[in-house]
Formats: C-alpha cells, sequence, structure tokens
C-alpha cells in the first residue's frame, strides 16, 4: 500500500517529465476543428504589436473557420530564431522576412513556397504591389515573398540650421563636410550624430558608403560569401570617410543608441542624422524641427554608384506546409486596406499601390516614397548583405574607428581574413 | 521482499536527482568537449570534425586575449573591493560600536543583491547615460565636470563601468558572508586582547584576520571564479562593445555561438572557460574540504 | 558573476540567534570607557558607513522617484521630484507586457520550487541514511555539480532542448534550474536530515511505517525550516536568473521577467517612465522576500551551513 504510493509519487514526477516533452506540440494543438495559421513577426514593440493583434482579429471574425496564432521576436533574436525554423519542419505559415541575402539564405533551404502562381492567379491582389520592390525577393525568376514595407536611408536635416548658415544640400561628399564644418563652426558641437552602440546603425553607413566608392562588379563579388575577398582599396576609403564622418559625432555617439540620436536630432540638438524613412514619424512625435533629407552624395572619383539607395523592402514569405487558407490570410495582410492602415498607424511607408495617400502619411514621407519608388537602384542593408561574421567584423570595427582603436586597414585585414574562414 | 524494498526505494529516491544531474549538467559538459573539435550551426544537421583546429585559432585570437585580460582586470579589481573591502565593512558592522545600525545596514548592503541583474543593468544604463545620466550631472554638480566621460562609450573606461557596476551590486553579499563568518569567532579572543590593550587595528590583524582565513579564502576563490564567468553585466551594459573593448569570455562565447552560428568555436571558447574556473574549484574543493568536520 | 558565489547565499545572515544571546553580555563591555580619540574615529566611521547605505540606495530611490516622472522630467531634470506624479506608468507598464512577464516568472519560480524541493529532499533522504560505496560514488556526484557553472553547458544545453523539442518552452528553463539548484538542495536538506535523531525514525519502522512514511511524516515535517531556505534561496535564483531565459526563450509571450525587461525596454523605445516602473515592479518580490523571510534564512541556516 505505501510502496504503491511512493511509486506513484514517482509515476508522478516521470509524467511531469514527459508532459514536459510534449508541451511543444500542444501550442498549435487544435481546438475545434479550424484551420490553424502559425504567424510569425518581429514586432513586439507598438505600435506594431497591437496593429497586428487586431488585425488577426478582424481576420478571424471575417473567417471564423480560421484560428490564427501568432508570435514575435525582436530583431536580432527573430533572425536567429527564423535561421533555427527555416531548417526544422516547423517554419510558421507565414512570417516576415527581409529581402536579399536574407531571403535567399532563407529560399535554399527549400520549405519556402515559391509564389509565383498565386501572383499569376490573382491580378487583381497582386497587380497593386509595386513591381519593383519584388526583386530582392525574386531568384532565378522565382518569386518567394510579397512585399510589404519600403524604406530608404537618407540624411535628414534640420532645414532651420541650413537656412541660417546658408548651407546648400549637398551634393558631393566634399560638399558635405564643407557643410559640417560650417555647421560646426556656427556652434553646433556635434553637427552630424549616429548612435553607435546600435552597430546595425554602423553597418547602414557603411553599407551605403561602399556603395557609392567600390565598384558594383566587386560589390557582388565581396558579398556573395564564395567568392569574398575584401581586397579592394576602396573598402580602405570608405573605412576612411567613416572615420571621418565620426569625428563630427563627438564623445557621445559611442556610448548612445540610435534612439538617442534621434531625439538628439528631433530636439533640434542636432542639426543632421542618417536615418531611415520609416523614422519620419517617430521625429515628428519626439520634436517640432522643420525637417527634409538628402541621399548620401556621390563621392567625386569613386568607381561606385553615385545615386543607388540604401534600404530593402520587407514582406512576408510563406511555408511550403502552410495551410491554403495562408494565402488569403497574405492577401488579407497586403491589400490596399491593410496597408493603409499600417501605414496611418505606423509611419512606415508600404508598397501597395494607392496605400501610401496624402490621407495617411504626411508631405514629408510622401516624398520619401517618391524617392523610394523612383530610385534607379537599391541596395541591401550591409549587414543582411553579406555574411554576419564580416559584417561583425565592419561593424565592431566601426566602433573601435570612432574610439580611435584601430585604423582601416587592420580592419579590412581581419574582413579579408574573416572572409577566408567561411569559404 | 523488506530487503529488496530496502534496496530499491533508496535507489529510487535518488534516481530523479541523478537523472536530472545527468542529463542538464554532466552531459553538457562532456559534450561541450566533443562540440570543440567540430564545426557546425544551430541549423546545420552535420557536425564537420575539425580536429584541434578551434583550438588553434583560439590561440591566435586577439578577442579571446582582449577577454582574458578583462576577465582578469574583472578578477583583480573584485577581490580588492568584493572581498578586502568587504572583510573591513564586516569588521565595522560586528563591532559593538555599532551594534544598533548594524543590522540596518546589513539589509540595505543587501539589498542590490537580491535584485535582478537585468534590473542593476538598466539602472546604470540611467546612470552612466551621457546625456542625463546620473553620474555625469553628479560630477557636474559638484564641479567636476570636466572628469565626465560616456562612461560606456569609451573604449578605455567601459570595462571598468562594468566592474563597477558589479561592485556595487555584490559588495553586500561578500559582506555578508564575512560577517557569519566573523560571528563565529570566539569573543573571548577580544576581550583578552581588549584587556591587554590591543587597539582595533591590531586585533583586526592579529585576530579577525586569521580566525576568518579560511573564509577569506573561500571567498576570494568564489570572486575569482564568477569573474571569470561573468556574462550577464558586459552583456547587458555593452554587449562587448565599443569594438571589443568589455569583452569577457563568456560573452564571446556566447556571441560566436549565437550570434555568429560559430557554435564549434563557441565550445572551444566554453572549454577555455571551463579549464580556467576549474582550476579555481579544485583548489576551492581541496580547501573547503579540509575546513569542515562533516 | 553571481552564479557561483550565490552557491555560497546559503551562509547569509547567518546566526542572527547567536548574535543576540550574544549581545547582553556584549552591551556589559560596551559600557566600558570610550575615550575622545574613538569617538571622533567612530562619527568618521559611522559616516562612512551612512554614505555606503546612500551610494547604494540613491539609485534604487531615483529609479522609484523617476518611474513616476514623464519622458521629459527624467532626460531634464534629473534630480527633481516629479512635477506630476505618473501613478498611470504603473498601469501602463502591467498591461504592455510585465504582467505576462511576471506571470511567466511566478509559474517558472514556483514549478521549479516544487520540484527542487521534491526531488531534492527525495535524493537527500537517501544520502543521509544509507552508507554504501554507491551512495558516497552518488553523494560525490551531487556534490560535484556544484562545480559545473552554466556558461560552459550553454551551447550543448540549448542543442539538447532543441534536440528535446523544449526550447522556447518554459521546461527549458525549469529543467534546467532545477538541475542547476539540484546539489547544493541536497547538500543543504542533507545536513538537516543528518541532525535528525535515528531513534525516531526506529520508533516509526516499528509503529510500521514504511521508507516513504518515514521521508514523508517523519522527515520532511521536521525540516520545515530548511525547505522554507531551499524555497528561498531557489526563488531568488529562478526570479532572477537571466543568461538562460534569455538564450533558450525568444517568444515575448513566453519570457521571464529578466530577460523580457530587456524586450519591454526595446519595445518602448523612450517611454522611460514605464521602463523604470516596469523595473520596479520585477524587483519588489525580491525585496519582499529579504525583508520578510530574512528569519527563516536565518534559522534554517544556522544548522546546515555548507562552504563552496
Amino acid at each position: 500500500m505505501k510502496k504503491t504510493l511512493c511509486f506513484s509519487i514517482l509515476l508522478l514526477l516521470l509524467s511531469t517529465l514527459l508532459a514536459a516533452c510534449n508541451s511543444g506540440g500542444e501550442q498549435s494543438a487544435n481546438a475545434d476543428g479550424k484551420v490553424e495559421i502559425d504567424f510569425f513577426h518581429r514586432w513586439p514593440n507598438e505600435p506594431r504589436k497591437s496593429f497586428y493583434d487586431e488585425k488577426i482579429k478582424e481576420y478571424m471574425e471575417q473567417n471564423p473557420d480560421v484560428h490564427i496564432n501568432v508570435d514575435y521576436v525582436l530583431n536580432d533574436a527573430y533572425k536567429e530564431k527564423v535561421r533555427v525554423l527555416v531548417s526544422s519542419d516547423e517554419l510558421p505559415d507565414i512570417f516576415t522576412a527581409w529581402s536579399d541575402s536574407f531571403a535567399e539564405n532563407l529560399v535554399s533551404s527549400e520549405r519556402i513556397m515559391p509564389l509565383n502562381e498565386v501572383i499569376q492567379e490573382d491580378e487583381e491582389w497582386s497587380s497593386k504591389i509595386i513591381d519593383s520592390q519584388f526583386g530582392g525577393f525574386t531568384f532565378d525568376d522565382t518569386t518567394y515573398g510579397i512585399p510589404f514595407t519600403v524604406d530608404g536611408k537618407a540624411f535628414f536635416y534640420n532645414k532651420a540650421a541650413f537656412e541660417e548658415n546658408n548651407i546648400e544640400i549637398p551634393k558631393t561628399y566634399d560638399e558635405l563636410i564643407e557643410a559640417l564644418d560650417k555647421l560646426q563652426s556656427a556652434g553646433y558641437e556635434q553637427p552630424l550624430v549616429e548612435g553607435l552602440t546600435n552597430t546595425w546603425a554602423i553597418s547602414h553607413y557603411l553599407g551605403t558608403i561602399f556603395e557609392r566608392v567600390v565598384d558594383p562588379a566587386v560589390l557582388e563579388k565581396d558579398y556573395n560569401s564564395e567568392t569574398a575577398e575584401f581586397t579592394d582599396p576602396g573598402y580602405v576609403q570608405g573605412l576612411e570617410m567613416f572615420n571621418e564622418l565620426t569625428s563630427y559625432m563627438g564623445e557621445v555617439s559611442t556610448a548612445i543608441d540610435h534612439e538617442a540620436a534621434r531625439n538628439m536630432f528631433a530636439a533640434g540638438e542636432v542639426p543632421i542624422l542618417y536615418m531611415q524613412f520609416a523614422e519620419i514619424k517617430m521625429v515628428e512625435e519626439a520634436g517640432d524641427v522643420e525637417f527634409g533629407f538628402f541621399d548620401f552624395p556621390e563621392v567625386e572619383g569613386a568607381k561606385g554608384d553615385p545615386t543607388a539607395l540604401t534600404g530593402a523592402p520587407e514582406g512576408w514569405m510563406v511555408s511550403k506546409n502552410a495551410p491554403e487558407e495562408t494565402i488569403d490570410f497574405l492577401k488579407f495582410l497586403t491589400s490596399e486596406e491593410t496597408a493603409a492602415d499600417f501605414t496611418k498607424t505606423d509611419g512606415q511607408l508600404n508598397a501597395i499601390e494607392g496605400a501610401v495617400t496624402e490621407e495617411n502619411v504626411n508631405p514629408a514621407s510622401l516624398e520619401a516614397y517618391e524617392l523610394i519608388t523612383n530610385a534607379s537602384s537599391t541596395a541591401p542593408w550591409f549587414d543582411n548583405a553579406v555574411n554576419i561574421n564580416v559584417a561583425d567584423v565592419f561593424m565592431r570595427g566601426g566602433q573601435s574607428l570612432a574610439t580611435g582603436q584601430t585604423t582601416p586597414e587592420d580592419i579590412l585585414k581581419e574582413a579579408q581574413q574573416e572572409a577566408e574562414n567561411q569559404k | 521482499m523488506i530487503a529488496r524494498r530496502n534496496r530499491m526505494i533508496p535507489a529510487l529516491f535518488i534516481l530523479p536527482s541523478l537523472l536530472f544531474l545527468g542529463i542538464f549538467i554532466y552531459i553538457p559538459l562532456v559534450q561541450n568537449f566533443y562540440n570543440s573539435f567540430f564545426d557546425f550551426s544551430v541549423f546545420s544537421p552535420t557536425k564537420e570534425y575539425v580536429g584541434f583546429s578551434a583550438f588553434q585559432q583560439l590561440l591566435g585570437d586577439k578577442v579571446v586575449m582582449t577577454a582574458l585580460i578583462n576577465n582578469v582586470k574583472y578578477a583583480i579589481i573584485s577581490v580588492i573591493f568584493q572581498v578586502a573591502f568587504a572583510l573591513i565593512l564586516a569588521t565595522i558592522l560586528e563591532d559593538k560600536l555599532f551594534r544598533r545600525i548594524a543590522p540596518m545596514l546589513r539589509v540595505i548592503y543587501f539589498i542590490p543583491v537580491m535584485i535582478s541583474i537585468s534590473v542593476i543593468a538598466l539602472l546604470f544604463n540611467f546612470i552612466y547615460n551621457p546625456q542625463m545620466g546620473l553620474l555625469n550631472s553628479f560630477l557636474e554638480l559638484v564641479g567636476l565636470g570636466n572628469l565626465a566621460v560616456p562612461w560606456l562609450g569609451n573604449a578605455t573606461t567601459s570595462i571598468y563601468a562594468v566592474i563597477a557596476m558589479s561592485q556595487w551590486q555584490s559588495i553586500g553579499f561578500i559582506t555578508m558572508l564575512f560577517i557569519v563568518a566573523i560571528q563565529k569567532i570566539p569573543k573571548e579572543l577580544y576581550e583578552a586582547a581588549n584587556i591587554d590593550g590591543a587597539g582595533k587595528i591590531r586585533q583586526f590583524f592579529s585576530i579577525t584576520i586569521p580566525q576568518v582565513k579560511e573564509a577569506l579564502f573561500v571567498n576570494m576563490l568564489i570572486t575569482i571564479t564568477g569573474s571569470m564567468l561573468v556574462f550577464n553585466e558586459p552583456y547587458i551594459l555593452t554587449n562587448g562593445g565599443p569594438g571589443t573593448s568589455s569583452m569577457t569570455l563568456s560573452v564571446y562565447m556566447y556571441q560566436q555561438g549565437f550570434f555568429k552560428d560559430n557554435m564549434g568555436y563557441g565550445s572551444a571558447v566554453a572549454t577555455l572557460i571551463f579549464v580556467v574556473t576549474a582550476i579555481f574549484a579544485l583548489i576551492q574543493i581541496k580547501v573547503s574540504g579540509t575546513g569542515k568536520d562533516e | 558573476m553571481t552564479k557561483t558565489t550565490e552557491n555560497i547565499k546559503s551562509d547569509v545572515l547567518t546566526q542572527d540567534q547567536k548574535r543576540t544571546k550574544e549581545r547582553s553580555a556584549k552591551s556589559v563591555k560596551a559600557s566600558r570607557k570610550t575615550s575622545l580619540s574613538t569617538k571622533v574615529s567612530k562619527n568618521m566611521i559611522l559616516l562612512g558607513l551612512l554614505l555606503f547605505a546612500f551610494v547604494i540606495l540613491y539609485p534604487l530611490f531615483w529609479m522609484v522617484v523617476s518611474s513616476l516622472k514623464s519622458y521629459d522630467e527624467i532626460y531634464n531634470n534629473v534630480w527633481g521630484l516629479p512635477s506630476v506624479w505618473h501613478f498611470e506608468n504603473y498601469a501602463t507598464a502591467w498591461s504592455m507586457g510585465i504582467s505576462g512577464y511576471f506571470i511567466n516568472s511566478l509559474w517558472v519560480t514556483l514549478a521549479t520550487i516544487f520540484l527542487v524541493v521534491i526531488i531534492g529532499s527525495m535524493a537527500a533522504f537517501t544520502l543521509s541514511r544509507y552508507k554504501s560505496r554507491w551512495i558516497d560514488v552518488a553523494l560525490i556526484f551531487t556534490i560535484g555539480g556544484i562545480m559545473m557553472n552554466p556558461q560552459v553547458a550553454l551551447i550543448p544545453l540549448f542543442e539538447m532542448l532543441t534536440w528535446m523539442d523544449l526550447i522556447n518552452t518554459h521546461w527549458a528553463l525549469i529543467l534546467t534550474y532545477v538541475a542547476y539548484r539540484l546539489p547544493l538542495t541536497i547538500i543543504l536538506i542533507r545536513a538537516f536530515f543528518l541532525s535528525i535523531p535515528r531513534e525516531l525514525e526506529e520508533s516509526a519502522i516499528i509503529d510500521g511505517c514504511s521508507e516513504f512514511g518515514i521521508y514523508a511524516r517523519i522527515y520532511l515535517p521536521l525540516s520545515v525550516p530548511i525547505i522554507v531556505t531551499t524555497i528561498v534561496l531557489t526563488a531568488y535564483f529562478a526570479w532572477n536568473e537571466f543568461m538562460f531565459a534569455t538564450v533558450f526563450i525568444d517568444s515575448d509571450m513566453l519570457k521571464t521577467i529578466p530577460s523580457g525587461l530587456m524586450n519591454f525596454r526595446d519595445a518602448l523605445r523612450t517611454d522611460w517612465g514605464v521602463l523604470l516602473a516596469g523595473m520596479v515592479i520585477a524587483t519588489i518580490p525580491m525585496v519582499v522576500l529579504l525583508i520578510f523571510l530574512q528569519r527563516y534564512l536565518v534559522r534554517g541556516l544556522s544548522e546546515g551551513s555548507v562552504k563552496g
């Protein structure tokens, strides 16, 4: 009798352990015969979290036979998580993805659903998505993602500060330096700032600079980890330019994040900041400076593309194993109505025609929107474009450069070494 | 029947513990050694055998050197503050002169120990903030504004800023351990010294220190081992930056394994951590083993 | 640096009782002559002690005060009191995610405590009541566990939990927490069990109690103090653990407070007041634990204090 009691306790313990082993699958267990769609995005932050929560609710009300399980993790964790998931059979049915090499990596898992047929079947929906934005999701003529948000990076400047000091919008890099000097002598201790604790902010700078100074053919070769060498002298020049720019950012820049930098800009303390168009609304909410923007200027005599806009779309991908209802949900997520609501709530521009209008965005965003949709070519974010180990060398190197701990040559040497290791 | 029961039950009672320890503590340890000889990432199903190449890479890796030096700095500073200073603090708190206020102070000094490291680190982010941070505002307030620097953003100060936070959090803990040790010292020793006319400082050196020698040694080892393992503080405050100036071995291991997906190399760094700490742990076992009569 | 050091946390606050006993004896001697110079140096030292207390307390005080401010005031009025007391920061923090993290932490902590106490006390029972070569080996195996640190096991544990399909579930935390808490728990409880007189169990055996009966009816009820101690130590560990919580849990909905706060910070952008309110909420349970359960710690540990 007592013995049974004792064993039952042990059994209880063991069953706890066994239950533990099963709990992973339990979350997606089907409650009452509904179709389940696992939806994974990367915005645990507001306002997007609530936006998607509400859209999901709306969709489930319209489609009572579908249940959507949502999950979300932030940026870096998202990257890691998706990479893990894509190598297993647990890939969510629909999830957000960056374009270009990030997307390409996912596609190489062969678990992503090709969407060509879906796009062709429903022209009414697909024709509204801006054509040029599909590029980053298309590999070998097969499209694996539906672009949703569009973005670009540009220098935001304080219009008042430029007018007071008679500064023209710089057309070349040298003019930019001149403008920075002028602003500095006009009393701005830091005419330019960046939150260098965010290494992605460094990668955005470097990506654009390399785009300007390095031959596009060389870049293409180096961005492919099979052929990467990073021996072009343009990289040293680029790192030197970055170093020069950080000399205007003041000591503070290595200790703050991009957020703080944006607040400084919005408060009028700093007249120039390199930002994403997605941030327009945040700047307006954080302060009341009147601002305009200009693309990273051309570098005279350099071999790079003088006008390529850095910034890539983000979109949705669907798992090969997703239930067919997922496509309908995808269309719902990328419908004109959802897109218009999205941009109105969040401020970030979207790739759906007719969903960015004077009604839901301000003039500044509209101007940015035209810039993006008319850009001759776009360059992907550097940290998405190259192997993460190599990107890390450049990003940490950028920090060390700003604190005077290293030289462009050393960084490049390290990058070459790392590129070699990755082959 | 009875005999069998007597043999079975103790085994069944201890089995769950052994399973837990085996599966989650010992197997991973062995697994880590094994992993050090392979090249793999989270999402690659196969591991490629690379022999000792990860260890070779380890020897030539400048970041590992930086990290190791930072860990050593961490250890030295922690020994000075958490061990030396805490011992003095504990002695003072146990002195009868302060017995009214001591219980309250003990609790106050102990509060940071109870607080989650993420809260502490977020709080120190505010303290070190170059724009509105408490530290810099304080320096300006007392007229030392020229000493204000962006503590976490400066390659020469970042690691010290991280270490300082650790001291703030952990002094109370080690102090408490010393208090426990001091309370075990027979009071007659001090009374005899008082009669002999020995001053407080003499008593400290000739009674307190010899009497808490064992605790002193153990606390020192705990502090050093902890310094060699430190992860949370630099990870949250600086993530090893700017550059790699505040990198520690554990943060580097994490970054290699989970951020850059070099799980094999990360394991090699973990092996290095293990070797370094195992040496201290062995000393610790030896010392504490002889001290206890159990 | 808390992990290993924390093993010894057990010793903390020990022997308060002895102290009180000695106090009466002490106070007689305290009235002995105190010269002027010792009075001066006493005050100097007292000042130092208070200053140090201030250095410890002020940042925490600042955290609480600033949690009631708006962003502008935190930024521009670092030292002052809030002009408007934003108590709603707490409600916002709670509803914007802290409540979820809080409940997750609560569940993980409670489950860890439950398993640690049951499994640990059972093992301690065997280890204290039986003697054989195997028991000795098991004891060394257990004590050795205290020397292992989670940093070294991080990558293999991640692999293993992924393989078990437990990654990104609360079990990933509960099981590993239990494993890393067991060695110290077993050592503590075993030391206590050893002190329980054998006669008690002999009479129990005569009464017809089984082994399990002896464990459940005699040993466990007698060991309440040490079990409360174990609970407090485990609660402290599980509530504050950061590294596993960060690496093993990705999903925001499953995060515990320490790792959730990091997400919370990123999600809030500049709502510093709300962030600070979240930090205060995360801190309260542990400070309450310190203030109210200090006595339990002391009572339980005075018997079974261990080194390293």
